[in-house]
């Protein structure tokens, strides 16, 4: 007996020295975080780049689930539990001032020269601010846009639209259901409803929340038109497809690619897929900014990722080394090679490379300098819950447009206590 | 064994102390997140606080039971889906499990095609149907259109009433095969020679049925069916790839809500309300099934 317990505390004893040297020999430190699978590959070339300059750090990709949904709520069970598992957050630009309340994550505004932030596109700074701090450097920019079939308006006479009265007559001369329908969006009661739905009510002169966060929504008419809109394309117009309260970006980028479509809301990445060699639509389409109310201006909902950093790090001067790294004008050139990013600064709009390969980008830009944020409240999940619930019962034919907008603005006055 | 003082490890104690790890383990993962659940459903604690916690006594329940509309529309939702997709199941299960126990030719590939379905993960599954339903490229509108019953495509999940049974008519095609296995494992502990004395007795294929089978298949009903409930009651994966709730919330489930309060909205106060709400509502379930157990299966 008393030699198995002599046994037991000598292995305790040489295992805790094994275990302490391992420690203390390995001075490079791991930075990590969570990601979707890198299908172009651009990630793994920068993390290489990175470690060959910078040798005392190890970065770690994880990849994980492709559902945006599904990592923000990893990363959620992680920070609430407090734990640094990951150093920094590729977080999507919603996700900052739910994350930046619950104080998870650090401000790295003072970190950069007014300088330097000024050579990020506006719309990718603003999406990264939380109560006047900026918690998000940019990497990846995104902004909704409309795509056309540019031989099916040439071979028309017709110019790109500007107004949504210009988009309903040509869709409506030009299209031929079920084989080729006039516009495609995305109508399902997701999130992607609202930034659809917010280019309308923005370019119709209305707002979702005003400067001081009160709810104006159903102040005006702009609300109520944005909506009706939305289900005449479906129900008055026809030139959308019934199922189109049922789509989300991929389906209805399907019909759009496969040459069902002549126009198309979506962000930048359909361009990426049109152009390439087997695409049906290779070399037909057109980009434009989206089309507002006769009398307004267009707008684009801005989306987009960048990186911050875990307030539970214990490696945020490292994870800051990678991030300033990771967001550089090189990095986000090989990006946009790898991966097809539409990059976040000006300078690279204007890139003799990227200008060879993809002559559309000053267009692009056109749209992403217009672009706006939703709203940046820490309980903005919560306000797109409402506004989607009931904005698609009116685009359902439940309740009506004007019902609808009332009971959106009454539960979220409910909801922020106003 | 010398009579004396007892030795401290009795085989009891021995006993005890070897389930002792397993308790803990058990009390660790079930009984602590459990009751933390409950103190956190008394308590406000979410983003707009800051995460900070402070006392609320029943004003969470108070809410959930009175002035919450999107409870009430999902707790409608919940029930309407279970009862409808767990009555068609079990009709049609049964169905299937009889045919399955008559002797045929290909009864044994049969019997197994029709676990087929159960055996597909569900979220693998809603995706598959997500575009069987799709309006321009779905099989759904194809087969119904070549057919002649529709005259132009139909966006299954896009339409309010529409979209609810379309999801359960998915969750019907998986789990029928479950309920058939079920009742079809229970048909065959039915010994034959009941039916031979009945049919002696002059009973028919129908009194055979009925004063036969269905009671000695009872306890089996029984147990499929409380089963097969709580799942449905519980249905998160299906209706959240297939609608996220849509059209408008016509679809949205109990579960769906839980998920969007706690992990989306960050308020886990009121979630864990909603938990302890929706907890309570699945026992009502069990003893209204369990209800029907009550009386003696007699055999005369």
């Amino acid at each position: 007996m008393k030699g198995k317990l002599w046994v037991s505390l000598l292995v305790l004893i040489v295992l805790g020295a094994f275990l302490t040297t391992g420690v203390l020999a390995q001075e490079k430190v791991t930075i990590r975080w969570l990601f979707e699978t890198d299908f172009g590959g651009g990630w793994k070339v920068l993390i290489e780049n990175f470690e060959k300059t910078h040798p005392n750090i190890k970065v770690e990709m994880q990849e994980g689930p492709s559902a945006t949904n599904t990592r923000e709520d990893m990363y959620t069970t992680s920070f609430m539990a407090g734990e640094s598992t990951y150093d920094m957050a590729y977080a999507d630009l919603i996700w900052v001032p739910k994350f930046a309340a619950a104080g998870w994550i650090i401000p790295l505004g003072d970190r950069l020269t007014p300088y330097e932030i000024a050579q990020f596109l506006p719309g990718d700074i603003a999406g990264g601010m939380y109560q006047g701090k900026l918690y998000r450097i940019p990497s990846q920019s995104d902004a909704g846009m409309l795509y056309y079939r540019k031989d099916l308006l040439e071979e028309a006479g017709f110019e790109p639209p500007l107004t949504w009265d210009d988009l309903v007559e040509q869709a409506q001369k030009l299209q031929n259901p079920p084989d080729l329908w006039g516009f495609v969006w995305q109508g399902n009661q997701y999130e992607g409803l609202i930034c659809d739905y917010l280019e309308l009510l923005w370019g119709a002169g209305g707002e979702l929340l005003d400067a001081e966060g009160k709810v104006v929504l159903d102040q005006g008419t702009a609300a109520v038109e944005a909506l009706q809109f939305m289900y005449d394309v479906i129900n008055t117009y026809k030139i959308s497809p019934p199922g189109v309260t049922t789509y989300q970006e991929e389906e209805s980028r399907h019909v759009f690619h496969n040459g069902q479509a002549v126009f198309h809301r979506n962000w930048p990445y359909v361009w990426t897929l049109a152009q390439k060699e087997d695409s049906p639509i290779k070399g037909k389409v057109g980009i434009t900014p989206m089309v507002h109310k006769e009398g307004f201006q267009s707008a684009a909902t801005q989306g987009g990722w960048g990186w911050v950093i875990s307030k539970f790090s214990k490696h945020q001067e490292e994870a800051w080394e990678w991030i300033k790294f990771a967001t550089s004008y090189e990095s986000q050139k090989i990006l946009h090679f790898y991966n097809g990013y539409i990059p976040t600064r000006h300078a690279l709009f204007a890139d003799p490379d990227i200008l060879k390969e993809s002559p559309h980008y000053p267009d692009l830009w056109r749209v992403q300098i217009n672009a706006r944020t939703r709203p940046q409240h820490p309980q903005y999940a919560q306000i797109s819950d409402i506004l989607q619930r009931n904005l698609h019962a009116g685009l359902t034919g439940t309740i009506k447009p004007e019902e609808a907008i009332k009971r959106a603005a009454q539960e979220i006055r409910e909801l922020l206590g106003q | 064994m010398k009579h004396g003082k007892k030795p401290f490890l009795t085989d009891r104690r021995f006993g005890y102390l070897l389930l002792l790890p397993a308790l803990l383990l058990f009390g660790l993962v079930i009984i602590y997140p459990v009751a933390r659940n409950v103190y956190l459903s008394f308590h406000e604690k979410s983003i707009a606080t800051g995460m900070v916690e402070s006392f609320a006594g029943f004003k969470h329940y108070l809410k959930i039971f009175t002035r919450d509309l999107r409870f009430r529309q999902a707790l409608g939702n919940t029930l309407y889906f279970t009862v409808v997709s767990v009555g068609i199941e079990f009709l049609l299960g049964l169905s299937f499990a009889l045919l399955l126990n008559l002797n045929f030719r290909f009864r044994n590939f049969a019997r197994a095609s029709v676990i087929l379905p159960w055996a597909l993960p569900t979220a693998v599954m809603a995706m598959a149907w997500r575009w069987i339903y799709h309006d321009i490229y779905g099989v759904a509108n194809d087969i119904l259109l070549r057919l002649g019953i529709i005259r132009e495509a139909v966006a299954w999940l896009g339409k309010s009433p529409l979209a609810m049974h379309a999801a359960i008519f998915s969750d019907a095609w998986k789990t029928t095969s479950f309920m058939a296995l079920m009742l079809l494992a229970g048909l065959q502990s039915i010994p034959q020679e009941l039916y031979a004395a009945a049919s002696i007795d002059g009973a028919g294929g129908w009194a055979r049925f009925r004063y036969v089978t269905l009671p000695l298949l009872r306890p089996v009903i029984i147990l499929a069916l409380l089963f097969r409930s709580l799942q449905a009651f519980a249905v998160f994966d299906l209706i959240w790839v297939l609608t996220q709730g849509g059209p408008g919330g016509t679809t949205e489930t109990l579960s769906v809500y839980l998920y969007s309060y706690t992990f989306r909205y960050l308020n886990l106060g009121y979630g864990s309300a909603l938990s302890v709400a929706i907890f309570a509502l699945s026992l009502i379930i069990i003893f209204v099934i369990l209800f029907f157990q009550r009386e003696e299966v007699e055999l005369g």
